[in-house]
């Protein structure tokens, strides 16, 4: 028995991705930095800017120490929140930046231009550090929180997105945020009551929102207040871990002193709020070259931050918990996991099984080992990691690699292949053919690369690129025989000019110029009666005679540019170009040697009962060749050429009419008929047919039937009287 | 996906089926009767799986390790001894050890559960187990989920009614719950017997194990394959996108790329494409004469004969990238994540198009260059030089550079006027008015100090380039605007 509401949870257990949702509370991040006079206060934590060198520290009052305000603090650890949000996640993990005083400063938008801290920088700029003299009962931090929660109902461009693409399940698109307060409160009681202030801004904002398309009603809201104070006082505000003020909001208080432990705790905060982790790269080899010895080195270690998905291996396995390299810092809220720089020995090129692959961010991001290991990856290097193992054994468990100005650490496989001893290529289907066109297909793959089209280049077609470059692929193949021994032309250099030109979408009168003088080159060897490359093997004695040869050729090239004749006046031209130029219809007696051949033929097809469509019998040709035995196969690959319908070329004009009805299948089709009729099958499901063309009787149809009909009627056309 | 088979031994599965008909059955008997059905069938039509056998009572036993020899895992079926009490977490306990070992934590698996349903009493049972769970310590945790991503499927040697009367049914469900909700149950329709066992083994074998058939195209050019193993479905944001994405049994390929432009993706799961007859011509050879039947035997040699696709484009995909290469090699396909963007390197899958499009050869007339790989309009914090004063190493780096050049003037007149700029930024930005302060005040220093041998210009730049620093501090919007830059002083020595 099934149990259909197991299948009723599509998603249950299905290969989980992203352990994060699109839009998560991560997807929108407010700043709600306090600008209120009491920030300019020093942090008193003094930095020595002024370190002199002992030459010149003779007779030199060194300067003072400089502090930062509270202010300063803040913004840079906020900025350095933004640096490693936005190294990590550049796209659609968003942050608003709002300051707070006697009003509010929205200084950027959820607009993805906007997302940098280059501009925000340039922003907080303006504002400029906290004034002092400000009245402060004018000034509070409400008003950037209620400024925050309005903000959080405005729609984002991926919101927006989303939502026009999901149409009717639009509901599916939450609208979830955080915001990331650091002020100086006053005490308990007023973390309080700016609690209650959002969770009633959130009330009226989703009432707001309700009767609007750009803005959102908020589901969730996470607060996390950083009350900051400076170094040497008590606090007057308590931490108090996550809670639940209503089903809307939860919130967070943060007690920290301001400098180097605000800096750490934004640091643990961006990688809680974003599902980070650390690795520290050890053993890197560096140059000393302050020193005056440049040939010594010394090893260096880095930090990186990351998605912690790069160390999921490690937490599943247990290995991670016992595994030498861990080590937990002095707050014990971090821990980062080793990883051994490998020395890379080549630059060589190779695909690795990789799982995973996450953008990094390095903590101390302007350290000399940091931008050591940051420019050599950015160089074009790549760096595989070693993860010690309490085993002593080595794995390769990771790698560092830039792509485009972007590092990435990858994951790379290192259990054992559930793929391992693949059943040999040679001895499936095709395996046993030995003159595949490799080369020939090598250089078809190159002509058939992909680049990167811009989105603003817009293509008349209205394909956009990857249609237009599968477009390209069917052309290219409309006649590609796979084999050696199944074509002459294209083992004649001589036939390369217009193969190339005959598969372009349009050509040029000058790409015309070219093909026509390929056939007149072709035309010239006949003449002179030069050697063909036509496959001799398996058919005995010296194989077909030379005219035979040309014949054959000539038919093959006429079946390719057959293919192409429809899409372009050029392209008819080139085919025009042959059937006026090829070698003059067989003799009669070649004829009833060929006779005799099909006979044999048709045999073999009423055998198998063929009376397929046109599409089916051109497969089961290709089948039936592999189905002969290997005599007869290779003799059947040079009677497949001449069998083809009569030359053409006593009606030029007519040929493109003159193709055989697709319903006259008995007897023997030709390789030429079975690919126009599928050529013809594929275009004719491209456009409806001409009405003339649908109703012709022997392809011929009256024109201007109806004014047969109407004449002398005195008909409206179009409303207006004829005359 | 590697299998493992789970087989209960114990005394349970040795009861009797109740038939009307002359033949007595064990539960036991039927069990094996469709396992081997499914291992016959995966010996024909899903060869490359690997499968291991367990056998669980109260201990658990490896039969067979990971093996793709079929015949190797009937012969242990027929082989089975019974034992005594069931007891389902030790056999999973087992389970997770033997995956483990052989394929780590990240390898899917999948795990079939053969059972009648009575799962055990008192202390090891499975009731027992699931009451328990939540007052466990770290070391004796419940084994479900597995840490490798599984997929359960339990076949229940018993009817839905039978295991509904007890618990057994709510405990399974409960398991299948917990190791994660991928999988099923399935139970026997109508009375215990050969056919219906069968017709329940049927369906996982329809599920789980029959072979994925797709054709590959290149243009007009295509090949029908097997893909090994089947593709899963993928869901990406279960929120937005709850419905799993599958793969086309249409694969179709859209151009070619370098391996070194791919570099390494990250990959979901990779898989064998294997070329395959597919007999597409059953009624015009179904007359079943004698000719027919004697050739039969070379079917697949003349397979090997037909000119393949896949293997045409496994020679020059080998060929292009390993020339030289002798290791036996197969054509592989990987899967990105699926989505308009899976790698960012590539830019939108949907925008790479043919190369013939562009003005000129994106990879150059001798392949000296690539269009890949795609760069990102922002630069990346370690890319761009930023400026970060948490530490105060930091600051000191950042002053000492200018104090360094400033005594280097004129000869370093650029690189001070840009380190300049690049602290006068950040200390604006961070709202840090008094470091423009101390920094003018040092240059005012050094000015003092330079020496006699000095250049002229050296003394002019330090005191401009104090007196704007100054100027900056002061908030004014006419010095103090981010993206001004402090200019050299244009002095003129030269005459």
């Amino acid at each position: 028995m099934l149990f259909p509401d197991r299948e009723a949870l599509p998603s249950q257990g299905f290969h989980q991705i992203c352990k994060m949702k699109m839009f998560s509370v991560a997807h929108k991040t407010v700043f709600v930095v306090d600008h209120c006079p009491y920030m300019a206060e020093s942090s008193r934590q003094q930095v020595e800017c002024d370190v002199l060198t002992k030459s010149r520290a003779q007779g030199v009052i060194p300067l003072a120490p400089v502090s930062k305000s509270l202010w300063t603090c803040a913004v840079e650890c906020s900025m350095e929140y933004c640096r490693i949000l936005y190294d990590v996640y550049p796209k659609d993990k968003l942050v608003n930046y709002i300051v707070s005083d006697s009003e509010f400063h929205i200084l950027n938008s959820w607009r993805r231009e906007d997302q940098s801290t280059h501009e925000l920088m340039s922003a907080l700029a303006a504002v400029g550090p906290p004034n002092p003299r400000e009245d402060p009962e004018c000034c509070s931090i409400l008003h950037g929180l209620v400024a925050a929660v309005e903000s959080l109902c405005k729609i984002t461009e991926l919101q927006h997105e989303k939502r026009i693409a999901l149409m009717d399940t639009a509901d599916r698109v939450a609208n979830r945020g955080r915001i990331i307060c650091l002020t100086n409160a006053k005490s308990d009681t007023h973390v309080r009551m700016l609690e209650d202030c959002i969770q009633e801004t959130i009330i009226e904002q989703n009432k707001l929102a309700a009767g609007s398309d750009r803005l959102m009603a908020i589901q969730q809201c996470e607060l996390v207040l950083v009350h900051i104070y400076p170094q040497g006082e008590d606090t007057l505000v308590s931490d108090r871990p996550k809670k639940e003020i209503s089903p809307l909001l939860t919130s967070e208080v943060h007690s920290v002193r301001a400098g180097r432990h605000l800096a750490t705790k934004l640091n643990i905060l961006v990688q809680q709020h974003f599902d980070l982790a650390s690795t520290t790269i050890t053993n890197i080899p560096m140059k000393v070259k302050e020193e005056q010895h440049a040939n010594t080195s010394a090893n260096y270690d880095v930090e990186l931050l990351h998605h912690r998905d790069a160390h999921l291996e490690f937490f599943k396995s247990g290995e991670y918990l016992h595994m030498a390299g861990t080590s937990t810092r002095e707050n014990g809220l971090k821990e980062t996991v080793t990883l051994k720089w490998c020395t890379p020995r080549t630059n060589s090129i190779e695909l690795h099984y990789c799982t995973g692959a996450y953008r990094i961010s390095p903590t101390d991001v302007n350290s000399r080992p940091s931008s050591c290991l940051t420019n050599f990856l950015l160089n074009g290097r790549s760096v595989l990691l070693e993860q010690p193992r309490k085993s002593g054994s080595k794995v390769i468990s990771h790698m560092l690699s830039s792509h485009g100005g972007e590092i990435f650490l990858h994951v790379l496989n290192s259990n054992r292949s559930t793929l391992e001893d693949p059943p040999s290529i040679s001895e499936g289907c095709g395996g046993r053919v030995t003159d595949y066109r490799i080369t020939d297909f090598g250089e078809f793959m190159r002509e058939n690369r992909l680049t990167p089209v811009s989105e603003s280049s817009h293509d008349p077609s209205g394909k956009l690129p990857a249609e237009r470059a599968k477009a390209q692929l069917e052309r290219h193949t409309r006649y590609w025989p796979m084999i050696i021994s199944q074509t002459t032309i294209f083992n004649m250099q001589a036939v390369v000019p217009l193969a190339n030109l005959i598969v372009k979408e349009t050509l040029t009168d000058e790409d015309v110029l070219t093909c026509q003088k390929t056939v007149y080159n072709l035309v010239d060897m006949e003449r002179k009666n030069d050697p063909l490359p036509i496959s001799t093997v398996g058919s005995r004695g010296k194989g077909p005679k030379r005219d035979e040869q040309y014949r054959i050729m000539w038919n093959e090239l006429e079946t390719l540019v057959k293919t192409h004749a429809g899409a372009t006046d050029r392209h008819q031209r080139v085919l025009d170009c042959i059937i006026a130029c090829r070698s003059k219809p067989p003799e009669e007696e070649d004829r009833k040697k060929r006779g005799r051949k099909r006979e044999e033929r048709e045999d073999r097809t009423e055998k198998n009962g063929s009376k397929e469509t046109d599409d089916k019998s051109w497969q089961d040709s290709e089948r039936s060749v592999g189905l002969m035995d290997k005599d007869e196969q290779e003799s059947e690959v040079i009677k497949d050429s001449p069998d083809s319908p009569e030359p053409l070329n006593k009606k030029p004009r007519l040929t493109s009419e003159e193709i055989q009805p697709p319903e006259r299948t008995k007897g023997p089709v030709s390789l030429l008929t079975m690919w126009s009729n599928r050529i013809t099958a594929v275009n004719s499901r491209k456009h409806q047919e001409f009405f003339g063309r649908a109703s012709s009787v022997n392809s011929k149809f009256e024109l201007y039937q109806h004014l047969k009909d109407e004449n002398g009627m005195d008909v409206h056309e179009n409303g207006k009287a004829t005359r | 996906m590697p299998t493992v088979v789970l087989m209960d031994v114990s005394l349970s599965m040795t009861r009797p089926v109740s038939l009307d008909g002359i033949e007595e059955f064990q539960r036991k008997n039927l069990a094996v009767h469709g396992l081997n059905m499914l291992f016959e069938h995966m010996a024909s039509n899903y060869r490359l799986e690997f499968t291991s056998l367990m056998a669980f009572s109260s201990l658990w036993e490896l039969l067979v390790p990971f093996t793709r020899d079929y015949n190797a895992l009937q012969e242990a079926l027929s082989n089975l001894e019974d034992y005594d009490k069931t007891c389902v977490e030790a056999a999973l306990n087992g389970v997770s050890n033997v995956v483990q070992q052989e394929w780590g934590s990240a390898c899917p698996c999948q795990v079939v559960l053969v059972t009648d349903g009575s799962l055990g009493i008192g202390k090891g049972s499975l009731r027992h187990s699931l009451q328990t769970l939540k007052q466990r310590g770290d070391d004796k945790k419940f084994p479900l989920p597995f840490p490798f991503p599984t997929k359960l499927f339990i076949m229940c040697i018993a009817n839905a009614e039978e295991l509904q009367m007890t618990d057994a049914m709510d405990n399974l469900e409960e398991l299948l719950c917990l190791s994660g909700g991928d999988g099923q149950i399935f139970t026997m329709e109508g009375p215990l017997c050969m056919k219906s066992v069968q017709t329940m083994f049927g369906k996982l074998i329809d599920l789980v194990y029959s072979p994925f058939h797709a054709v590959l195209h290149c243009g007009n050019l295509s090949s029908d394959v097997q893909v090994f193993p089947r593709p899963e479905p993928v869901v990406m944001d279960e929120e937005v996108e709850p419905m799993p994405r599958t793969v086309s049994t249409d694969l179709e390929i859209v151009g070619f790329i370098e391996i070194a432009d791919i570099a390494s993706p990250p990959v979901i799961s990779r898989h064998l494409v294997l070329p395959i007859a597919v007999n597409k011509d059953v009624d015009e050879v179904g007359t079943g004469t004698t000719d027919e039947l004697e050739e039969e035997p070379s079917a697949s040699q003349m397979a090997g004969k037909s000119p393949n696709f896949c293997v045409l484009l496994h020679g020059s995909l080998k060929f292009a990238f390993l020339p030289l290469s002798k290791k036996k090699s197969n054509l592989m396909m990987s899967l990105f994540d699926p989505g308009p963007e899976p790698l960012p390197w590539l830019g939108k899958i949907s925008h790479l198009g043919p190369i013939s499009e562009a003005a000129d050869n994106p990879y150059g007339e001798d392949d000296s260059k690539s269009p890949f790989p795609v760069q990102p309009q922002v630069k990346r914090s370690y890319a761009q030089n930023v400026t970060v004063w948490i530490k105060a190493s930091g600051l000191q780096t950042d002053v000492q550079k200018i104090l360094r050049n400033a005594r280097k003037l004129p000869d370093k007149t650029q690189t001070f006027y840009k380190e300049l700029n690049r602290l006068r930024k950040a200390a604006l930005a961070f709202g840090f008015w008094e470091l423009l302060k101390g920094v003018a005040d040092l240059l005012e220093r050094e000015c003092t100090m330079l020496p006699d041998s000095a250049h002229p210009d050296a003394a002019f730049q330090l005191s401009h380039a104090a007196q704007q620093l100054k100027l900056a501090s002061t908030g004014d919007s006419q010095y103090a605007a981010f993206d001004h830059n402090i200019v050299p002083m244009h002095t003129d020595f030269s005459s």
